[in-house]
């Protein structure tokens, strides 16, 4: 049965979260993707501007999420999946910068991530394909990075999911980091073998996939089993916006220029059991607060949509 | 290498004016545009444009008439000396509903695509370019069956033209959007290509890489070369907008002082492979947008682009061609050569202007006055490593140097420098 989950990012507030899960409880939603990293922003990170949220203990942190992590059970809703911040290494920071987000926060994080009962972690695969020369070899860093996390994760049972990237040449969009998924297959296969248990899974972004027209159906029928989590949102094939689904549309046909039917029928095929996972915070902030819920409730619908559609698909396959 | 060009700004009824600009940029080799000839435009990259109803008088429904209209252009390219080394399909862009039920696009094509071949043979064509069969021309036909069938047709014509046929990706339409379609994924193609040879028992077909496709989606043009290695035999030199298609020259879809097209991957990707095949010059809207009194102009620097990027792809034979060198500058642009052909190509010294440097060693290399130079055996060349090359090549004629002398580049890179990664992991390490 596919349950339905959304960002934490813009919505749960940490003086009360309380009032956040019971909106997202509300709006038809039993799991949230919990925003983690948004408690050590990227844009800071790409300016070597650290804060020092993860600079405390680890038993202060849990004291700091206690209260989110009750929130969430007093409404019934699992943390299904949380966003390690990125990127994790960044080629142009300073050292020190990057000793701290290999050595402070990726474990930390692990740590919090297993505090919070969460299953899946999304990380981002090292960006340095530029500097290193193939993607073979950027790889080979980001596994570095991998083998530094995955015994943590094998302890607390914990699956660290990679994400499939994009990376830009003067603002246009190109492949990153696990984009491809016939590479992404083998080599997820190949650490669990290492590791004699799964330790690491998929996150399939859609919106990045758009990004690169990428025909979803494809990579999601090539992942199958290592498909762990979801990342659905929406652009207009030329940023990454992280708008509603069926939001955008590229000329007067009016029919949605992001390959929605490819997603659901991909899913169908796999038989995805998961949860529909909507990385929509970006899409909260223009609307004025008070239409919120509304918007949420909104994305709820999308959610219940696209769960029937591959319901029936899988259905009429079956017959 | 061959430099080839689409025969941008000739005029299909006066094509003498433009045909002489484009002798007088330095192009002496064609392709022949069975698309532009027969005028059927492809719908990929043109999305909303696409062909409305054709009328019965288009070429592609009299294939018996194709070498007869062909006949005259292909004449007028030989007799103005040029070469055709490449012929480009023509495909059928037209949308399944607009024509006859019963009528199979597929076949249409097929029959209009054999007939090219003939013409294409006879003109010295080695290659022609096919588009691979969509799904909305195939209908409910499963994609490799169907382009089986029209590829081996195709390779059975071809054969005794002696005509190689290469595959090429295209963009899908996703609702006006141009997003990845058949013939992108390069592992797909690869084994379609060599399921095809394998089965005609030949090298009848190839790769052709369109640099604006893959641009358009966004793809790694080095893994795209790297893994069509041997297969690949021309690369479509255009840059495309991912809103609007269009083929531009290339590094002028620019912003923020670079281009929007990834030359780096594609570069060191036929670095890599050791890439000798076609480079064909595509910037046919870029032309078109300048006044017809520029357009020799940019057809100039259509060539000279194009000898940059064969001399770019071509750097590690350079550097092979000479049994003993030594590099000019003692910079950044020297520590990239050592850091990725310094092993393999070692120089003796670098020299510098600086007086201060003389005698220093920069990243375990001597350091040597430029008079040093005139002391060398005279096969030695000198590589410059430092942008102002012809300064630097003519202070070097002027001091009487009769070495070659060349020029080095560190824009495309196999890698570049960069070993913050290995200090961070081992708790540091010496650099240069």
């Amino acid at each position: 049965m596919l349950k339905l989950g959304v960002q934490t990012q813009g919505v749960i507030d940490d003086e009360n979260p309380l009032e956040g899960f019971a909106m997202i409880s509300r709006a038809g939603f039993s799991c949230v993707d919990f925003s983690l990293h948004g408690y050590l922003k990227n844009t800071d990170i790409y300016e070597s501007r650290l804060n020092n949220f993860f600079d405390a203990p680890l038993a202060e942190l849990k004291e700091f999420f206690t209260p989110h992590k009750e929130a969430a059970k007093a409404y019934g809703i699992a943390i299904h999946q949380m966003h390690m911040p990125y990127p994790i290494y960044q080629p142009k920071g300073k050292r020190e910068v990057n000793e701290y987000l290999w050595q402070q926060v990726a474990p930390k994080s692990m740590e919090l991530c297993a505090f919070l009962e969460c299953r899946y972690i999304v990380v981002h695969g090292f960006k340095l394909q530029k500097y290193l020369g193939s993607e073979e070899a950027e790889w080979r860093e980001t596994e570095r990075f991998l083998d530094s996390i995955l015994p943590l994760a094998k302890e607390h049972g914990i699956v660290v999911c990679l994400e499939n990237l994009y990376d830009e040449v003067a603002g246009h969009i190109v492949e990153g980091s696990c984009a491809k998924a016939e590479r992404v297959a083998e080599r997820i296969d190949r650490i669990n073998e290492k590791y004699q248990t799964e330790v690491l899974g998929f996150c399939f972004d859609m919106g990045h996939a758009n990004l690169l027209g990428l025909d979803a159906e494809s990579f999601l029928v090539t992942l199958g089993r290592r498909l762990k989590v979801l990342h659905l949102h929406d652009n207009d094939g030329l940023c990454d916006l992280h708008q509603i689904p069926f939001t955008f549309t590229r000329d007067r046909t009016n029919k949605a220029s992001t390959d929605w039917e490819g997603l659901v029928r991909g899913l169908s095929k796999i038989q995805f059991d998961g949860v529909l996972n909507f990385e929509t915070a970006p899409a909260l902030t223009p609307f004025p607060v008070c239409m919120k819920a509304d918007v949420l409730r909104f994305i709820g619908c999308i959610g219940e949509y696209l769960a029937g559609e591959i319901r029936r698909i899988g259905l009429t396959k079956e017959e | 290498m061959e430099i080839v060009c689409f025969a941008s700004g000739v005029n299909g009824l006066h094509p003498r004016q433009g045909l002489q600009d484009l002798k007088q940029a330095g192009f002496d080799k064609l392709v022949l545009d069975f698309g532009w000839l027969s005028n059927v435009h492809e719908s990929t990259l043109t999305i909303g444009r696409i062909a409305k109803k054709p009328p019965r008088s288009w070429l592609s429904l009299h294939p018996e008439a194709v070498a007869k209209v062909t006949a005259p252009y292909v004449e007028k390219f030989v007799a103005a000396g040029f070469s055709l080394p490449l012929a480009w399909a023509p495909y059928i862009g037209w949308l399944k509903d607009e024509v006859e039920a019963k009528v199979d696009l597929t076949d249409i094509l097929t029959d209009f695509v054999t007939a090219c071949l003939p013409v294409a043979g006879k003109a010295g064509c080695r290659y022609m370019a096919v588009s691979p069969l969509a799904p909305e021309l195939i209908g409910s036909r499963e994609l490799w069956e169907a382009n089986r069938a029209y590829y081996l047709r195709l390779g059975a014509a071809a054969r005794p033209y002696g005509v190689q046929l290469l595959l090429k990706g295209r963009c899908r339409n996703q609702n006006g959007r141009a997003v990845r379609g058949v013939g992108t994924d390069e592992n797909m193609t690869a084994q379609w290509i060599d399921a095809l040879n394998k089965e005609v028992g030949a090298e009848v077909f190839g790769y052709c890489l369109d640099v604006g496709i893959a641009s358009v989606c966004g793809q790694n043009m080095y893994d795209l070369a790297v893994t069509m290695g041997h297969r690949l035999k021309a690369v479509i030199l255009r840059e495309a907008s991912n809103v609007w298609g269009g083929s531009l020259l290339p590094f002028s879809l620019a912003r923020g002082g670079e281009s929007q097209t990834d030359w780096l991957n594609l570069i060191r990707g036929l670095r890599r492979i050791d890439f000798d095949g076609q480079l064909i010059m595509n910037c046919g809207d870029t032309l078109a947008a300048f006044s017809p009194l520029l357009r020799p102009d940019v057809l100039c620097l259509a060539k000279k682009t194009a000898d940059y990027i064969a001399w770019q792809v071509k750097m590690e034979q350079l550097l092979a061609k000479y049994d003993t060198r030594v590099l000019f500058g003692a910079g950044n642009m020297c520590r990239n050569y050592l850091k990725c052909y310094g092993e393999q190509y070692p120089p003796l010294f670098t020299c510098d202007n600086d007086p201060a440097k003389w005698g220093t060693k920069f990243c375990g290399l001597e350091v040597r006055a430029p008079e040093c130079l005139l002391d060398l055996p005279e096969d030695c060349a000198v590589f410059i490593c430092n942008t102002y090359y012809r300064d630097i090549e003519e202070q070097l004629r002027e001091m009487g140097l009769k070495n070659p002398v060349e020029f080095f580049n560190d824009e495309f890179m196999p890698s570049f420098y960069f070993e913050r990664l290995e200090e961070l992991a081992e708790g540091g390490a010496e650099t240069c």
